[in-house]
C-alpha cells in the first residue's frame, strides 16, 4: 500500500461504522494501538546535511533501517540527531520514497552507490516507481554484464591449477591459446592452413594457360592437379587432428559435437573424405564436384581465431526475429508486386514478365534497388506500378535494419568493453598498489589474527612463489586426539606422521575449502592425501606482507603436518574451528582433506 | 433517427479532415483533445481554529489528518473517482467501487461532487467522537441512498450487496445470490416494528440502541485516529 493511501485508513475505518448495524454478529476487538508519542521532527543527519521529517513519515516502512528501532543505533546524544555516514546526495531519494511513497533512481549516480545505499537503509529496490524502473533495470543489466565479464577473466586468466589432468590443459590451450606458447603457436598454425586451404580453392579456379597451347583453357586446379591434392591432403589432415584432439580434450564431448564450430570443422573436411571413397564411381563424380563447394566453409574456421566475426554471427543470433520479419515483409510485399506487375504487363508484347514467379525476380531487384536492368517493365502501368514497387522496397528494408545495427552496436561495444577492461586493469593494479597505503593498526591485528589462526591449526600460510604442488602419502597410525586447546602443542602425535621436506612449504587452510574427508567413526587411516591449495589474489598478497612483517616462527617448521583433528560426531568440516566439545578417547579422526582445485 | 444521421455527417466531416490532414502532411495532433480541460479547482479549508470547534478532534489530530490528505490530494477536494481508487486500495480482493460511492454520497452533504477536508473531517468527527445518536443517525444517512428519510428493501439489497462486494470472490463458504436476500429479511424483521415495509430512523435508532451487539461494535474505532 503505498504511503499516502495509509493516510486515508482512519476514513476507511471510520466509514466502517457503516456495517455495525447491519452486521449480524459481534465485531472484533480492535487492534491494540501503541500510544504513539508526540507526532515529533527527527532530526536526521547524513554526513553534515540535515534532513527533517515527521516520526510518522519514517514510520510508514517499519521494517527498513529509518522506520524501525533499528535506527536507534544511529542516535546521537549530543547532537540529539540521527547521524548516518552515508551519501546525502542519494539518502534525498530516500527520503522521498518515504515521504511519497515512490522510490525513484537518479539517473546520474553509480547504480552500485545506489544498490548499495538502498541495501544499507533496507530498502528493496523492485518497488522503484515505474517512471525510474526502466532506466534502473538497464543500468543494473549493464552492471552485471561488466562483473560477469569480470568474473569471467579472473576464472580464465589467473588461475593455472597445475595438476590439471593433461586432456584439461589441452583444452585449456585450446580455448584461449594466450595461455602457453604451445598453444599459440598451434592457434597461428591452424589459422594459416586455413587461410592456404581457401586460397588453395579459389586460385584451383583461375584459368592457367596450359603449356601445350591448347584452344582449351584449363583452369590451374586442373593443370596442377597433384600439387592442388597434395596440399589439399596436408590441410585436411591438419584439420582432422586438431578436430580429433579439440574432441579428446573437450570436457563434454557430447556438448563439444554438438557445437556450432564442430560442425563446420566437420563439413570442411568431410567433402575430402567423401572424395577419397567414391573417387571411383562416375556417376557421382558430378555429385563430388558439388561436395567440393562445401570446402568454403572452411573459411568459418576463422571465426575461432577472430572475436569480429563471432559478434557478427552472435548478432544475427540475437536479432532472429527482427530478420524473420524482414524476411516475411518482405516475401509479403515480394508477391503482392509481383502479381501486379505480371497482370499490368500480360498486355504487352513480349513481355519478359511470363509468369508470377518470373516476376518475382523484377521485384526482388526492383526493391532491393538493384535495377540490372533485365526485366524492365514498358506498359504504362506497370510503369507505374514498378515505381511504387521500388520506392516501398527502400521502405521495408531500411526499417528492420536499424534495429539490427543497433544490436550489433550494443554487442559490439560491450566487447569492446571487456577488453578495453582487460586492458586497463594492468594500468589499473599498479595505480592501486601505489594508492592503497595499508593502515598500520589494522595490518598488525590482522596479521596477529592469521598467526593465531596458524597457529591453532598448526599450518601455515604460503608464499605464492614457494607454492609447489605436493601429493604426500601419509600414514597415519593411531593418531591421537587433539583438541582445541592443545593443538598447537600437539605435534607429537602429528610429527609422526610426516615427512620432512626440504624447503619450507605449508599449505594454508582457508576455512571455506575444507572438505571432511571421512565420516564416522575412523579407527586408522591408511593415508591421507594432503595437495596443497593455491592462494587468490589478495590472500597472497597479504601472504606476501605477512613474511615480511611478521617473522614466523614457522621458517623452522619445515614439515607438512597433516590436519588431524578428530571430533565427536557429527564431523565438522573446519578444523579451526576448535571447540569441537568434548572428544572422547578413541580413535575417532576425521581427517581433513586439503585439496587443492 | 435524425442523431444518427448528424453522427454520420460528423464523422464523414472528420475522415474528410483527416484525408486532408494526410495529403497536406501536417502532424498536429487532434485538436479536439484541448477542449477538455480538467478544471483545476484548488480549495482550502477554513482556519484550525474554526475546525476545532466544529469537530471533536485535538489540535495535533488535524494537523495530522490533514497533512495526510494534502498529500494525497494536494488540490485539497477530492472527487468521486479519487475516493473509489483509494477505497480499492483497502479492498483489494474485491470490487469496492458501490461501496465508495455510497460513502461519497454520505460524506458529500452539499452534493457538489468533491469532497473538500471539512467535509470528511466534520464526518470523521461524528463517527469517531460523535454520540451514539449521531453515529446511528449517520449510518442511517449512508443505507437511505436516496435521502427520503426512510430505507426500504431495495435500498437495503443494494447496500448489502455493496458490502458484500467488498469481499470478492474468493470467500468461504462461496457466497449464494439468496444470502444476500436473506441477511436484508433480517435486517427488515428486526428494523421494521410497524412492518410497513420500510424503516425510518426512529425505528433505526431505537432497535439499534437496543441491541448490545451493535452498541458495542460502535464503540470500537473510538480510537482510530
Amino acid at each position: 500500500m503505498a504511503a499516502g493511501v495509509a493516510a486515508w485508513l482512519p476514513f476507511a475505518r471510520a466509514a466502517a461504522i457503516g456495517w455495525m448495524p447491519v452486521a449480524s454478529t459481534p465485531m472484533p476487538p480492535p487492534p491494540r494501538e501503541k500510544r504513539r508519542g508526540q507526532d515529533g521532527l527527527i532530526i536526521l543527519n547524513v554526513s553534515g546535511s540535515r534532513f527533517q521529517t515527521w516520526r510518522n513519515t519514517l514510520e510508514r516502512y517499519p521494517d527498513t533501517l529509518l522506520g524501525s528501532t533499528e535506527r536507534d543505533f544511529f542516535f546521537h546524544e549530543e547532537s540529539n540527531e540521527y547521524f548516518f555516514d552515508r551519501d546525502p546526495d542519494i539518502f534525498r531519494h530516500i527520503l522521498n520514497f518515504y515521504r511519497t511513497g515512490k522510490l525513484h533512481y537518479p539517473r546520474h549516480e553509480c547504480i552500485s552507490a545506489y544498490d548499495e545505499e538502498l541495501a544499507f537503509f533496507g530498502i528493496i529496490p523492485e518497488i522503484i516507481g515505474d517512471c525510474c524502473y526502466e532506466e534502473y533495470k538497464d543500468r543494473r543489466r549493464e552492471n552485471t554484464e561488466r562483473i560477469q565479464d569480470d568474473e569471467e577473466n579472473e576464472n580464465s586468466k589467473d588461475m593455472v591449477p597445475p595438476d590439471m589432468s593433461f586432456r584439461e590443459t589441452m583444452w585449456r590451450a585450446f580455448e584461449n591459446p594466450h595461455t602457453s606458447t604451445m598453444a599459440l603457436v598451434f592457434y597461428y598454425v591452424t589459422g594459416f592452413f586455413i587461410a592456404v586451404s581457401v586460397m588453395a580453392n579459389v586460385v584451383e579456379t583461375v584459368p592457367c594457360r596450359s603449356e601445350q597451347n591448347r584452344a582449351k583453357e584449363v583452369s590451374c586446379g586442373e593443370r596442377y592437379s597433384v600439387a592442388f591434392f597434395c596440399l589439399d591432403t596436408a590441410c585436411v589432415m591438419i584439420f582432422t587432428v586438431e578436430y580429433l584432439l579439440r574432441l579428446i580434450a573437450a570436457p563434454s564431448r557430447y556438448k563439444f559435437v554438438k557445437s556450432v564450430m564442430s560442425i563446420i570443422d566437420v563439413v570442411a573436411i568431410m567433402p575430402y573424405y567423401i572424395g577419397l571413397v567414391m573417387s571411383d564411381n562416375e556417376d557421382v563424380s558430378g555429385a563430388f564436384v558439388t561436395l567440393r563447394v562445401f570446402r568454403v566453409f572452411r573459411i568459418f574456421k576463422f571465426s575461432r581465431h577472430s572475436a569480429g566475426l563471432r559478434i557478427l554471427g552472435y548478432t544475427l543470433k540475437s536479432c532472429a526475429s527482427e530478420l524473420g520479419f524482414l524476411l516475411f515483409s518482405l516475401t509479403m510485399a515480394i508477391i503482392i508486386f509481383a502479381t501486379v506487375m505480371f497482370y499490368a504487363e500480360k498486355g504487352s508484347t513480349s513481355s519478359k514478365f511470363t509468369s508470377i514467379p518470373a516476376a518475382f525476380w523484377y521485384t526482388i531487384v526492383t526493391m532491393t534497388t538493384l535495377g540490372y536492368g533485365d526485366m524492365v517493365p514498358k506498359t504504362i502501368m506497370g510503369k507505374i506500378f514498378g515505381s511504387i514497387c521500388s520506392l516501398s522496397g527502400v521502405l521495408v528494408i531500411a526499417l528492420p535494419v536499424p534495429v539490427i545495427v543497433s544490436n550489433f552496436s550494443r554487442i559490439y561495444h560491450q566487447s569492446q568493453r571487456a577488453e578495453k577492461r582487460r586492458a586497463q586493469k594492468a594500468s589499473k593494479q599498479a595505480g592501486q598498489a601505489l594508492v592503497c597505503k595499508t593502515n598500520p593498526t589494522f595490518e598488525t591485528q590482522h596479521h596477529h589474527l592469521l598467526h593465531c589462526l596458524e597457529k591453532t591449526t598448526n599450518h601455515e600460510f604460503v608464499d605464492e612463489q614457494t607454492y609447489e604442488t605436493s601429493c604426500m602419502e601419509v600414514s597415519l597410525a593411531k593418531a591421537s586426539m587433539s583438541r582445541s586447546s592443545s593443538m598447537s602443542s600437539s605435534p607429537h602425535g602429528l610429527s609422526s606422521c610426516c615427512t620432512r621436506r626440504n624447503k619450507r612449504k605449508s599449505f594454508n587452510v582457508p576455512n571455506s575449502n575444507m572438505v571432511a574427508g571421512r565420516r564416522g567413526s575412523i579407527q586408522e587411516l591408511s593415508t591421507i592425501q594432503i595437495r596443497e591449495r593455491p592462494v587468490n589474489n589478495s590472500r597472497s598478497s597479504l601472504n606476501a606482507k605477512f613474511e615480511e612483517t611478521v617473522p614466523l616462527n614457522s621458517e623452522e617448521q619445515s614439515y607438512i603436518t597433516a590436519a588431524v583433528i578428530s571430533m565427536p560426531t557429527p564431523p565438522v568440516t573446519t578444523p579451526e574451528s576448535g571447540a569441537l566439545g568434548n572428544c572422547p578417547d578413541f580413535l575417532q579422526s576425521n581427517i581433513v582433506r586439503v585439496s587443492a582445485l | 433517427m435524425s442523431s444518427r444521421r448528424r453522427r454520420c455527417k460528423r464523422q464523414l466531416i472528420k475522415f474528410t479532415q483527416h484525408i486532408a490532414r494526410l495529403i497536406t502532411g501536417t502532424l498536429n495532433s487532434d485538436n479536439e483533445d484541448e477542449e477538455q480541460e480538467s478544471t483545476t479547482v484548488r480549495c482550502h479549508p477554513e482556519n484550525l481554529e474554526q475546525l476545532q470547534l466544529q469537530t471533536h478532534f485535538c489540535r495535533q489530530e488535524l494537523q495530522l489528518l490533514y497533512r495526510g490528505f494534502k498529500n494525497e490530494c494536494p488540490s485539497g477536494v477530492v472527487n468521486e473517482d479519487t475516493f473509489k481508487n483509494i477505497y480499492a486500495v483497502f479492498f483489494p480482493l474485491g470490487d469496492s467501487s458501490k461501496y465508495a460511492q455510497f460513502l461519497f454520497n454520505a460524506f458529500d452533504k452539499d452534493k457538489n461532487g468533491s469532497l473538500s477536508f471539512e467535509e470528511l473531517v466534520c464526518d470523521l468527527s461524528v463517527l469517531l467522537r460523535g454520540t451514539t445518536e449521531e453515529k446511528l443517525n449517520w449510518a442511517f444517512n449512508l443505507y437511505d441512498i436516496n435521502k427520503d428519510g426512510k430505507i426500504t428493501k431495495e435500498e437495503m439489497l443494494d447496500i448489502l450487496k455493496s458490502i458484500y462486494d467488498l469481499m470478492g470472490k474468493s470467500i468461504h463458504p462461496r457466497l449464494k445470490e439468496e444470502a444476500v436476500r436473506q441477511h436484508v429479511r433480517i435486517f427488515f424483521q428486526k428494523m421494521d416494528i410497524n412492518q410497513d415495509g420500510v424503516v425510518t430512523i426512529d425505528e433505526f435508532s431505537d432497535c439499534c440502541q437496543k441491541d448490545e451487539n451493535i452498541m458495542q461494535s460502535l464503540k470500537i474505532f473510538d480510537n482510530a485516529v
